[in-house]
């Protein structure tokens, strides 16, 4: 006879999507994000005009096309992955191809935009609104065109069927990855282009 | 719901509140409206936290990590546009 009382756990284990690394790595990532967007809204606080100016020069219609592009390209990642996990593989590898796709309309848009930007004399160098504003978005760049490169990998490895239900925890750190550059660009975009 | 619904209901939330943080800015430069948009940008990633990223599934104290973030984040910028005004 058990002398214990045993309590039936009613909620699902609570489970952390991926490997730890990825999860220490993305805090790293956010701790360094979280100074740039702070000496971003500290330097706006003591210029507030000059920020002003300089967000006019942006069109905020373009910041919201990179950002509708991102998420979508977040979906169809975090799609690619719930395929993977109900053993379709292969579809999962177009819905990252999908998303890479989408990540790219992001490049080209945001290519265009600096392109512009240098073309009209707004470099690193013209003022503090700017300066801060290719070091934040630029370090962000640099982000997403990793990102691209993990989710070809990604895709590769799902065409050649590495990753199935039981197995995709290194699929998921990659996805988590990707949604971590999403989850970045949500913070900045209103900051950057909208905020006055 | 299947977790594939989920996820696109979540990127709609996702499109109306980044269309409506547009909006907001456009309709005015007050503290009111910054706070608007700091707002949708805070629902914004909190939909990628739990959504996407699936952390409410996650152990509580990573749920509540990532959670706290963009709230940090976005009290850090309101408060700077305080000093600001």
């Amino acid at each position: 006879m058990s002398t214990s009382l045993e309590l039936p756990d009613a909620s699902p284990a609570r489970h952390l999507p991926g490997d730890l690394a990825m999860w220490l790595f993305i805090l790293a990532e956010l701790t360094v994000f979280a100074l740039l967007i702070l000496t971003f809204a500290v330097a706006q606080a003591l210029q507030p005009q000059l920020f002003h100016d300089g967000r006019q020069l942006l069109d905020s219609s373009t910041g919201l096309a990179l950002t509708l592009s991102l998420l979508t390209s977040g979906l169809l990642a975090a799609l690619a992955q719930e395929q993977v996990r109900q053993a379709r593989a292969r579809q999962g590898a177009w819905l990252l191809l999908a998303a890479l796709l989408s990540a790219s309309v992001y490049v080209g848009l945001k290519l265009g935009e600096y392109s512009h930007l240098v073309a009209g004399g707004l470099g690193m160098e013209h003022n503090t609104f700017f300066t801060l504003y290719w070091i934040l978005t630029g370090f962000h760049f640099v982000h997403v065109l990793l990102g691209m490169l993990i989710l070809v990998w990604l895709a590769e490895r799902c065409r050649q069927r590495v990753y199935g239900p039981g197995n995709c925890s290194v699929l998921e750190s990659g996805v988590l990855y990707w949604h971590m550059v999403d989850l970045v660009w949500v913070l900045l975009f209103p900051l950057v282009y909208v905020l006055n | 719901m299947s977790a594939s619904r989920t996820l696109i209901l979540c990127w709609l939330g996702l499109a109306l509140l980044s269309v409506a943080s547009v909006q907001l800015g456009n309709a005015g430069a007050t503290l009111l409206m910054a706070s608007a948009v700091l707002l949708a940008a805070l629902g914004k990633a909190w939909l990628i936290t739990d959504g996407f990223m699936e952390m409410r599934h996650a152990p509580r104290l990573w749920r509540g990590l990532l959670l706290a973030w963009p709230l940090a984040m976005a009290a850090g910028v309101l408060l700077a546009l305080q000093f600001s005004s």
